[in-house]
This record gives C-alpha cells, structure tokens and sequence, in this order.
C-alpha cells in the first residue's frame, strides 16, 4: 500500500500543497481531480521523488509499503530513491512528444528501465521490449523498436511511455494528464489500456486530472483538490451522485456536457464565402535546386458564414483547421481558390493565452494595438491617444476587467483573464467576424464556461460571427449553429448542430461523436 | 548522393562569384605591385618591361579570364613578388603547398585542444552545484575570451617560453627538417590559440544544457531511477551539443582559414601570415588562390557540420 501521509509542500516558502493524504490499495485507482494550480501535480511529484530541489517538504511523509521515502525535515534519499523509480513506482506524462528524448530511439529509452533495474542480456531485453511493446498494443513492433519520438504518432508515443511504465510490473503507476495532448478517439482507447494493465497487473494508479468526465470513467476512488488542499474525496460513484461540497459540484457543472446553445439563431447576410479553397505549403528545402513541391493542407474547402453566425469547424489536430482558419485571415499566401468577405481585418483569438500576448507589454498597451495598427494602414481611422485608451477602458468593462488593470502585464493575470484581453484585443476594431481557433481548450473548466458565456454575450450584442475551431465536441455543441466536421484536409460533412449530432452520417462524424 | 552533388555545384559557383569579388577589388583599390616590385626609383622602362612580363597591359576582362582558364586547367600561375631562382618566378601552388602544411596542423592541433578539453569543461560546468566553482569558471572564462589574441600569444610566449623553458620562442623548425621539433613548437600557438575558444565553447555548452535540463524527457529519465551523472551523459549532453556543433562548425573554418595573429606573433610561416603580406605587395595570383582556399574552407567545413547534425539530430534528416 502507498500512503501520502499528512504531506505540505512549499517553494519559497508558499506552501502549494497542504496537509495531503491520499491511500491507494494495491488495484486500486485512485483520481486527483483539480484546476490548474490545485496541487495536484506537485503531490504526484513529490510521491514520485521528482519534484523541483527547491520544494520543501513541510510536513508529512511518503510510505511505500512500510518504507519512508521521504519525511519532512529530512534531505531527499536520491539513492533510495533510485531503486524504486522506473521499479517499483513509475509515470506517466502529459506530453508523450516532449516526455521523450528526442534524439535516441524509442526501444533503446524503454530498455534503459531494464538496464537500470535487471541483470537481463541483451538479447533477453529487447525480447521484452517487443512483448510489452505488442501487449500495449503497438503494432509491428520491431520498426517501433528501432524509430525516433518524432516518427510516431501522438497515440504511439504515449504507448511507449505506458510500456516504459508497465515494463517491470510496478507496484504503483502515476499518470498525469496522459490523455490531455491527445485526440479524442485515440484519448479512449488509451484509457482503456490503462484500465486492462490495472486488471492484469493489479498496480496501485494515482490519475491525476482536470477532467471529471475521464475520471469518472477511471477511477474507483476520486479525490477533489482546491488551492492544494483536499476538498473531498471519496467512492467516485458517491462522488458523483451526492458530492459533499459545493466546489465539487461546480467543478461537475462546469464541464460542457452537451448543453444546448443558448443564444438563438439570427441568420443574416453571408460575411464570408470560401470557395474551393486550397492550402498547400511548399514542400523541399529552400535551395535553389529543390524542386518546387505543393504539400497540400487543405484541399478544396467551401463554405459560407451570415451574420450573427457561430460556425463550428471540428476535426483531430493535423487535419488542416488551423491552416484554414490562418488562410481566411491572409496570414498563409499559399492559397487557391476565392475568399472573400467584406472585413478589412478578420480578427483571430488563440487557442494559448500565455503565449499569445506579449509578456513585456501592458494590457492597455495589447488593448490599444489593433486600433494603432488599423490607424496605420487607413488613416480615416486613425485615432488620438485620448480616443484609444477612452476605447480601451470601455473594452475593459465590456471583458470584465478593472480598469486597473490597462497597467499591468499579462503575467499577473489568470489564464482565464488573458483570455479575456486576447478576446478584447479581437473585438476592439469592431471586425465583422472572428476566427477563434480552440478558444478555450487551454483553460479550466469553470474558466471554459465563463469565457463561452462572454463570447455567447457579444455575439448577440454585436451580431458578431464566429467561425470557431475545436476539437471539443461539447464545447462545439455548446456555442455552434452550424458544424463542419474535417479530416485530412477535407470538409466531409456540415450541417445544423442539432442534425449532425442525432444524425451523422460519415462514420468518422459518429466516431468523433461517440468518443466525447 | 543528391545531397554531395548539389553542395558540389553550390561550392563552384561560389568559386566563381568569390573569384570575381576578389579580382574587381582588386582593380579598384589604390596601390601598383609594379610600384611595389621595383620601388619608386625604377625609371619607367623598367616598369614598362615588368608590366608587360606580367601581362598587367590586357584589359582586365582579358586578365581574368586568362586567370580563370588556367585555374581550371590546372595552372594556378606565378607569383608576382616572390621567385624561385634568379628568372624564374615561383608558382603560386608551390608557394602555399609549402605554408599550408603549417597551417592546417596547427588548426588540427588546436581544435583537438578545444574539442577535448571544452566539452568535459562544459558539462562539469553545467554540472556544478558548487557555488563558487561556478563563479569561477564564470570569471576565468570571461578573462580568457576577453584577452586579445596577439597579447594571449605573447603571454603563453612568456610564461612557457621564457619562464618554464618548454619552448624556444622564435625557434620555428620547419616541418621538412624536423617533425617532432615542429610538432613540439606548434603546440604553443596552438594553446594560444584554443583558449579563447575553449571558453566560449564551454560556455556555451554549459548554457546549452541548462536549458535542455529544464526539459520534460530528463524528468521521464529521472523517473526511470537514472542518477544525475547518467542523466547528463545518456540524455542531455547529446541535445545539449547540437547548437554548440554549428558553433564548433565555425571555429573550425575560422582556423583553418588561418590564424593571422597567432602566425605572426610566434613567427609561423603560414597561410595567414602570407595572405597579409600578398595583400600588401599586391601579388595578385597569390591572393586570388588564397581566397578560393578560404572560401573552399568555409563551404566545406559547413557542409561537414550540417552532415554531423543530421547524425545527432534524427529529425533534421527526415524533414
């Protein structure tokens, strides 16, 4: 039995996780469900030894079956330590692609668990990397063996770093996120994985989470965190049926599960038309000999937008969305084909509010740059300084935000108020239409509803249209009039929210549906 | 196959263009080798019978391809301002067949120092947690890439030299007499030469892997219970050294190229110091082939670096 006994983490003296304790039973899985910033992640750490060397056990300990760890007040044993990882206890990351050193072949990083822990040969070894390789459900395992990270696809990667996990049978696994970077349908299928390991091998697995859906799906036990500490824990069914606290349940409400759209219809003029529209990148180096090649993206894509219009685009990442969306806005010149709108400037919001605005700027400063930029190209609309921060204040309002705030750098704002601003900065220049790639896939739950419900608001306000793009089919469900379902590069299907949920008919439409 | 092919035609039109730069500099630029020959108190017969002997009285564009056919026939052409014997001019091939030796040990010779001694220097930089380890290899290598290079030279001339003895400064034995001797007084402009670069690389390693240390695969190593020595070397070290490659990749096509400063200062007759001192006497032919020597060093040092990068990093090749 594992038990995170009365564990306080803090780094620089602010303590992350507080007074901690979690069991998991042999076969037991147990779910951490939390936001962003809950904890959940440095306890899982900690467990595993492999927290950042400035946290600092406050109190508490770490048993593994009857060993201490680690104990508050002592220095981290790394030797001991050592025996167990990639032994005993082994993870489970977020990002399969980064998770993996990228210049060493997959085989030789899963054997490097066997050569730290077993006497085996090498013949012995890499006959029990193809085995674990095949029981996780990896095909022709012999070219998994000698390919590169990049070679793979998402769901492989994370494959080979389930088999690196389950290769000597741990005792406890930790899984962190492992479905998060991954495409829906491939998202099922490793869950399903994990639950047939938990069967056969009887581990002990800690799923961490922010996705109560998954974990309901999981789990024989869930643990709620708020803030670092415990806020509930429990049977998931009691959980779920007759959650104690009010976090719980609004963590619970809080995911989209296939709520209707609120805001009616209006449909009015087309704003944008897209006709046989092609994307292609040119392929080869760009020397002077290669020969030019077209590397078609998105191929032969048409579609209408009216006013006051939410068009859902959906399809798995790769499968030409963003290249579509990036097209319409004239930020890609390799295109055939007719796009045209009346706009002078379509506005776009990201998918990654950190990385989208620029750290060293102010929030006014991102507020008033559109305005200065349009300023700039027509000067019948370029404004005064007085003009543009009067805009900006009301912009402010409009987001939810103080006006304080025009003083200060994103990094001292949440996800969810970044968002905000990036939302602010597209609607500034009043633009007839807004392309929002993944909008609210980087944020966390009750963040994804707050910021839908502001673009629900000023799509009725300002008759906006939306062409939005995600992968979230409830989240489409939620916000979109019309859907258009993608795959590898094509529009295969389109049609009124409600028709193609009850009636899909490409299959690749009711496997997508029936993944969420 | 595809690959060396297209790097080959790269490499000769280069050639070409390289050529054409240098010959047209030197049409513009001020200076007479006539002048520089036969000093300001040659009576103009005299200038007039060598400037016909050299063949200066063509037209330029004649002049160049004149220069040009020879060179792909072979015919590297003759020096104007050094001879063989009392009428013989020397051939331009025969004049740098004889420094280039010099200076290619030399760079061989320096980058082995560098090579060796930078990289473990790096990764026990990136590796010391010890304060005052890190500060001062912090403050040495500030110190040493700051050193100009004529003034390292005469520091290593002086410490080795004249106070250990390990050498005789200005006792250059040349290669043909004695090999060992050569090998031996080479190995200080060598020195010379190498710490400046042995800083900036270790350096530069260094903060190469403290990024890559950041990333997620090390912490995926460390959950398998590898230990911070194996870290470093299975993992990271070979992430860590593809900038530091293209890094390299220029130093190396920097030596080779020669080292003016260091050749002149322990009096090493080398491709640098005779580069300098055609330029002056404007000896044209030499110049010329000089310039193809160093832009061939380049390109294909270059093309060297970018096939070793293709052996670290296996995801370049694929693209």
């Amino acid at each position: 039995m594992i038990k995170i006994d009365h564990l306080s983490v803090a780094f620089d003296g602010t303590e992350v996780v507080k007074n901690v304790t979690i069991e998991i039973g042999d076969g037991e899985i147990v779910g951490v469900v939390g936001e962003s910033g809950s904890g959940k992640s440095v306890t899982a750490l900690t467990l595993m030894g492999l927290v950042a060397e400035d946290a600092v056990l406050t109190s508490g300990r770490i048993l593994f079956d009857d060993v201490v760890l680690a104990e508050a007040g002592k220095t981290r044993d790394k030797a001991l330590y050592q025996k167990y990882q990639g032994d005993e206890m082994t993870m489970i990351f977020q990002e399969p692609m980064t998770s993996l050193n990228p210049t060493k072949r997959v085989g030789a990083q899963v054997e490097e668990v066997l050569k730290l822990h077993t006497k085996l040969s090498k013949e012995e070894m890499k006959e029990k990397v193809l085995k674990t390789f095949a029981s996780v459900g990896l095909k022709d395992t012999k070219k998994v063996y000698d390919s590169y990270p990049h070679q793979l696809s998402g769901g492989m990667r994370q494959r080979v770093m389930i088999a690196m996990a389950i290769i000597l049978k741990p005792k406890l696994l930790v899984a962190d996120e492992p479905t998060t970077a991954l495409d829906v349908t491939i998202q099922n299928q490793i869950i399903a994985l994990l639950k047939e390991i938990n069967e056969k091998q009887k581990n002990a697995m800690l799923f961490i989470t922010h996705d109560l859906n998954l974990a309901r799906r999981l789990c024989h036990r869930i643990v709620v965190m708020k803030d670092g500490c415990i806020v509930e824990q429990g049977e998931t069914k009691q959980i779920y049926e007759a959650p104690k606290e009010a976090y719980t349940r609004r963590l619970m409400e809080a995911v989209p599960s296939r709520i209707p759209k609120k805001v009616p219809r209006v449909s009015g003029e087309e704003i944008l038309r897209v006709e046989h529209l092609d994307v292609y990148y040119p392929a080869g180096s760009n020397s002077l000999f290669a020969r030019k090649e077209k590397n078609h993206v998105v191929k032969d894509a048409g579609f209408t937008l009216h006013k006051g219009e939410v068009l859902g685009l959906v399809g798995e990442s790769g499968c030409g969305k963003t290249s579509l969306s990036k097209a319409i806005l004239g930020m890609n010149r390799d295109v055939t084909g007719v796009i045209s709108h009346d706009t002078v400037r379509p506005q776009m919001i990201f998918q990654d509010p950190y990385s989208s605005l620029n750290p060293t700027k102010t929030i006014g400063w991102l507020l008033e740059e559109p305005l200065r930029a349009a300023g700039k190209l027509d000067k019948s609309l370029a404004m005064t300084k007085e003009d543009r921060r009067a805009m900006v204040y009301e912009m402010l309002k409009k987001i939810d935000l103080k006006e304080s705030y025009y003083d200060r750098k994103p990094s001292q704002l949440s996800g969810g108020q970044r968002q905000r601003v990036s939302i602010g900065q597209a609607l500034i220049t009043k633009p007839g239409f807004i392309v929002a790639d993944e909008p609210v896939s980087a944020l966390d739950v009750t963040i994804q509803a707050q910021i839908m419900e502001l673009m629900q608001q000023f799509q009725e306000e300002m008759q906006l249209s939306y062409l939005f793009i995600s992968h979230d089919i409830n989240v489409v469900y939620r916000m979109c009039d019309r859907v258009m379902v993608m795959k590898d590069g094509r529009i295969i299907e389109t049609g009124d929210t409600q028709e193609i949920f009850d009636h899909p008919k490409e299959e690749y439409t009711k496997l997508l549906l029936l993944n969420s | 196959m595809k690959y060396i092919c297209k790097k080959i035609i790269t490499l000769i039109m280069t050639l070409f263009l390289v050529s054409a730069a240098a010959f047209l500099a030197f049409q513009v630029i001020p200076g007479d080798v006539v002048t520089s020959i036969l000093g300001t108190e040659a009576t103009p017969e005299m200038e007039e019978l060598l400037r016909e002997e050299l063949g200066l009285n063509d037209p330029p564009v004649e002049r160049y391809m004149n220069w040009v056919s020879g060179v792909l026939k072979g015919d590297l052409g003759v020096s104007y301002r050094y001879s063989k014997s009392m009428n013989e001019r020397m051939p331009v091939a025969e004049l740098i067949g004889d420094k280039l030796p010099v200076t290619l040990w030399l760079a061989f010779y320096s980058l082995i120092l560098i090579i060796v001694i930078s990289i473990p220097l790096g990764v026990l930089w990136a590796r010391s947690k010890n304060h005052y380890l890190d500060a001062a290899l912090n403050v040495i290598s500030q110190t040493a890439m700051a050193v100009p290079a004529f003034f390292l030279g005469i520091l290593v001339t002086y410490l080795f030299g004249i106070i250990l003895k390990c050498f005789t400064p200005g006792g250059y034995v040349s290669y043909r007499e004695d090999f060992a001797g050569f090998m031996h007084y080479l190995l200080f402009p060598a020195i010379s030469i190498a710490i400046p670069k042995i800083a900036m690389t270790a350096r530069f390693l260094r903060n190469s892997m403290l990024t890559e240390m950041r990333s997620d695969y090390v912490r995926t190593a460390y959950s398998k219970g590898c230990t911070n020595r194996r870290v470093m070397y299975a993992h990271v070290l070979r992430n860590a050294l593809m900038p530091v490659v293209t890094f390299l990749g220029m130093i190396i096509a920097e030596t080779i190229a020669g080292s003016i400063v260091v050749e002149q200062v322990f009096g090493l007759p080398g491709v640098g110091r005779l580069l300098i001192s055609s330029i002056s006497t404007r000896d044209f032919p030499v110049v010329e082939i000089l310039v193809l020597y160093i832009t061939s060093v380049v390109i294909i040092v270059y093309a060297l670096i970018d096939i070793l990068y293709r052996m670290i990093d296996p995801r370049i090749s694929s693209k």
